[in-house]
Parts: C-alpha cells; structure tokens; sequence
C-alpha cells in the first residue's frame, strides 16, 4: 500500500539521519492549523509528506485556476504522488477553504 | 524533545491521516479562518524569534526595522530552504566538499583545508530570495506563485572564504567545461523529487567574486544559513547561493533540471515579464543580477507618530554592484520627491544605508515612499508600472510606508 510505503520512506530516512547527526541542533514543530472538513485528512496526508501546512496558511485566499496549478506542480515537477481522485479532492478542499471559484485568472 | 521526535510525529501523523481516512474518523483540530491566521514567530536554533512562514522546510522571515542596519546580524537573517530534509548537525571531521567532474583531479576538501589552502577573501553583499517582496505583485496584478514574502527575504552580511575559482584551479579544470554544477546536504522527502541543483557558467564561476564562503559577520555561518559552507555570488539573487554546500560539479555539457529550467525563470525578453499571454508560453532564461531597490526600516506601516517630532526615516537601497547614486524621498505618496542622505559606503555589493530627517507639522494620513537609482541610471518603478510575471519573482517597485501625524 503505498501509504504504507510513504511511512517506511519516513522512517527509513529518519535512521539514516541518525548516522549522521550526533548532536543535533534542535527544531522547533508548530502545529499549523488546518481547517476540518471537505476531507482535509487527505490534504493533510499528501501535503505535509514535503512541507508544513505553512506554506498553504501563506498563500491567502486563492482562485480555483491557482490552487489547480499548484497541485499540478507539485504532482508533475516535485513527483508528489496522489493519485488523480485525490488531487481533484486537494484542489477542492483548498478552493473551499483557502480560496474562491473563478475560472479566469488568479 | 530530541531530534527523531518530529520526524515520528510527522510518521505518527500520516498513520493516523491514513487511519482516518479508512475509517472516517474525525481527528481533532485547530479551527481558524484563514482571515484570522497570523504567521508565527517562533525562535529557531541561533535565530531570534522570527516571522515562521513554515517550520519545514524552514521559511523565516525578517522584519522591516532590520532594514535600519547596513549589516543584517546573523540572528536576524532571513532562512528559506526548498527541502525538508536538512542535517542539524554537522561533523566537520567527517563533512567534505568534493570537487569532481571535468576536472584534472577530483579534490575532497575539509573546512580546514578551506581556511588554510586558499587565500581568504572578504565581500560585504546582499543576500536576496528571487521571490522577495512577491506578496506586493499583488497589489498591481494577478497573485503570483510561491512564497508570499513580503521584503523580508533579503539581509546583508560580511562573507568571508576562499575564491570558487582558486578551488577550481587547484582541482584544474578541463578545456572542454562549459558550466559548474553546485548542490548541498538538503534532500526531497522522497527520491523521485528533484534535489536543488543549480549551474553556472563556467566564465561565471571563474570570475574572481564568487567565494565559497566559511564565516558570516565575523562568526561561523549559522545552520539554518548554510553552516559550514555557502556559495557567494555577489549582485545575484541567492538561488544558487547554495548552503551547506557539499559538491561541485564542472561539466562539459548542460545538464537540464527542474530547479535551472522551470523554477526561478522569467520570460527571456528586455523586460523579464509578460507582455500578453500566459508566462509559460515565453522561452524561459533563470534570473541572475539584481534590480535596483530601497526599502523603509522605519517608521514601521501604521505608526502614529506626535506632531513636530523629529523622525529620522531610514532604510537601505541596493543594487547588482553598479552603486547606487541617489534615493529620493516622498511624503506626498508621490507627488513630490527630495533627495535622501546616503550614508557609510560598505562596498558596491552591500546596502546603501540612507536616511531623511522630518519633522512633520500637519496632522493626518501620509505615505511615505522610497525610490532609487543607480549609477548606470537604473530606477525603480512605481508599483503601477512593474512588469509582471507568474513566478513574481525580482520585485523591487517603490517601497511605501503608511503612517499618522497625531
């Protein structure tokens, strides 16, 4: 499964972090706020495999076409790996909640 | 709180978002509008606290009276990595800077060998994110992707380390090398995403200004900086300024990446922006040297301030290392313009520190603007007259300031 798989990644990079740190600088975690519903877990579950909620919190209210975009980039340039259904749930989630329906433009 | 905690909370946070997503559970959460979100400031190893834009890939934003110092303290100094994961600490016993490619012969160099082979050189020079300022694109035009910083993704420190080139030189660099390859120690969460790799010009990267540098402002460079080595490039914005720089690659032939060819590019024609169209539909060139801009360090947006004060308005202005030749102040949004005070000289990569003596005699709202201009005659546009383009990146408009005479 590969949700399962993305987990094993996680842990495995954590220990080969290990090798390499012994005495590691401390960073902070802030538990940046996600608004519930429109299935937001899966936002969550893709999104934060790569970075906090931070940079969705930074980008304000944004249209249909620009959260569409970025989804895009993140799928096709950084190889994030949601599959099709899940993108078009993300895009809606964040349209919903971080954003506003409009076809044209930004 | 150890090191591993976070990366098992991270884990511990997919398993459950995998959990609830089977079993639609509900999982409890912070409710908040986004109206409402106010950007964290918390304090990150060796930073004071700062504007948290996000915690990972750590994003930390300085704040605007910074721009009331020509030299940025290390413990202020902007932080914007692209990868998540990023070592947090370093043995320097163990940590190289391999050399290799179309070279005579590959080096694998110690920070020791940094110091103590090389000539030690110094430059005092803005560092500056492409996308600095980009939340402003917005106020003339449509948003713009990416980071919306506001202008705190820039400082100015003393870089000190050895030339690039005397690196290169020692490793001989072979006749057929048309470009230099850089990467550092941050790395994707996950293999297939492209690592941040960026290439110069092989004439750039034999140009006497480049260093790799050791020290900051007189002390090793802090972690989230770069420690214990980063590329300077003076008079170019700071994408390939890379840190925790670990390799050097000197190649015969372009090597196409996402981080060259997609990200950090701008249509390839005089103005760098888009005339009519979509962005992606202009052959693409990455941004290099500088624009010419100032920004206000005080007084800070909204300030009230006592009639018949004496409010010494102050700031920065800097370019791509031609030097700046004035900057004019407006306290009529505008209308009018009079020449600022440049002041200390720190070198024609550094910030232009200035300041305007005003003693303000009426009540009400004013603004305050900035503009600058360079000795090649560079000048900032107005907000209404920068060209734009998707990636809003280069930004450097006039800087304004709103503040109340009470």
């Amino acid at each position: 499964m590969k949700i399962n798989l993305l987990i094993a990644g996680l842990l495995l990079t954590a220990t080969t972090l290990f090798s390499q740190v012994s005495k590691p600088i401390e960073m902070p975690y802030y538990d940046y706020p996600i608004e519930v519903g429109d299935h937001h877990e899966v936002t969550q579950q893709y999104c934060l495999i790569c970075h906090s909620f931070g940079y969705v919190l930074n980008q304000g209210k944004k249209s249909r076409p620009y959260w569409t975009g970025t989804v895009a980039k993140m799928v096709n340039e950084f190889k994030a790996p949601i599959p099709k259904e899940d993108q078009q749930i993300i895009i809606n989630y964040l349209v919903k909640h971080y954003g506003y329906e409009s076809t044209t433009g930004h | 709180m150890d090191q591993f905690s976070r990366r098992n909370f991270l884990g511990a946070g997919l398993i459950l978002g995998a959990s609830t997503l089977f079993a639609k559970e509900a999982v409890k959460q912070t409710v908040t509008s986004t109206k409402e979100f106010v950007t964290p400031i918390i304090a990150f190893p060796e930073k004071k606290p700062m504007k948290t834009i996000s915690d990972r890939p750590p994003l930390l934003e300085s704040s605007r009276d910074v721009y009331t110092k020509a030299i940025t303290p290390n413990d202020e100094f902007f932080v914007r990595w692209h990868m998540p994961d990023i070592p947090t600490y370093i043995d320097l016993n163990e940590f190289r800077l391999e050399v290799k490619g179309s070279v005579n012969s590959i080096l694998s160099l110690s920070l020791d060998d940094l110091k103590s082979k090389f000539e030690p050189v110094e430059v005092t020079s803005v560092l500056q994110c492409g996308g600095n300022s980009r939340k402003y694109f917005s106020g003339s035009g449509p948003a713009t992707h990416g980071v919306q910083w506001g202008h705190g993704a820039m400082g100015c420190a003393v870089w000190k380390g050895a030339r690039l080139k005397d690196i290169l030189n020692m490793a001989g660099v072979n006749a057929t090398a048309k470009y230099v390859g850089v990467n550092g120690l941050e790395k994707p969460a996950m293999e297939e995403t492209p690592i941040f790799f960026r290439e110069l010009p092989i004439d750039e990267a034999l140009n006497d200004e480049l260093i790799v540098a050791y020290s900051m402002n007189g002390e090793d460079i802090p972690y989230l900086n770069g420690f214990p080595l980063k590329l300077i490039i003076p008079g170019h914005f700071s994408d390939s300024w890379v840190k925790m720089l670990s390799e050097i690659t000197v190649l015969d032939e372009y090597k196409k990446s996402f981080f060259m060819d997609v990200a950090y590019t701008v249509p390839d024609n005089d103005c760098e922006c888009v005339i009519s169209g979509s962005d992606f539909e202009y052959k693409r060139k990455p941004i290099t040297q500088m624009k010419v801009k100032s920004v206000i360090g005080y007084p800070a947006p909204n300030s009230v301030i006592k009639k018949g004060s004496r409010v010494k308005i102050s700031g920065i202005a800097f370019d791509q290392g031609k030097g700046i030749k004035e900057v004019m102040i407006s306290l009529d949004a505008g209308k009018s313009w009079n020449p600022a005070t440049l002041e200390k000289d720190h070198g024609k990569f550094a910030y232009r520190p200035w300041s305007f003596s005003w003693e303000p005699k009426q009540k009400g709202e004013y603004i305050i603007m900035v503009r600058a201009i360079n000795r090649i005659g560079n000048i900032q546009p107005l907000p209404g007259d920068i060209g734009w383009n998707a990636g809003g990146y280069q930004y450097n408009a006039v800087d304004s300031v709103n503040v109340k005479i009470v």
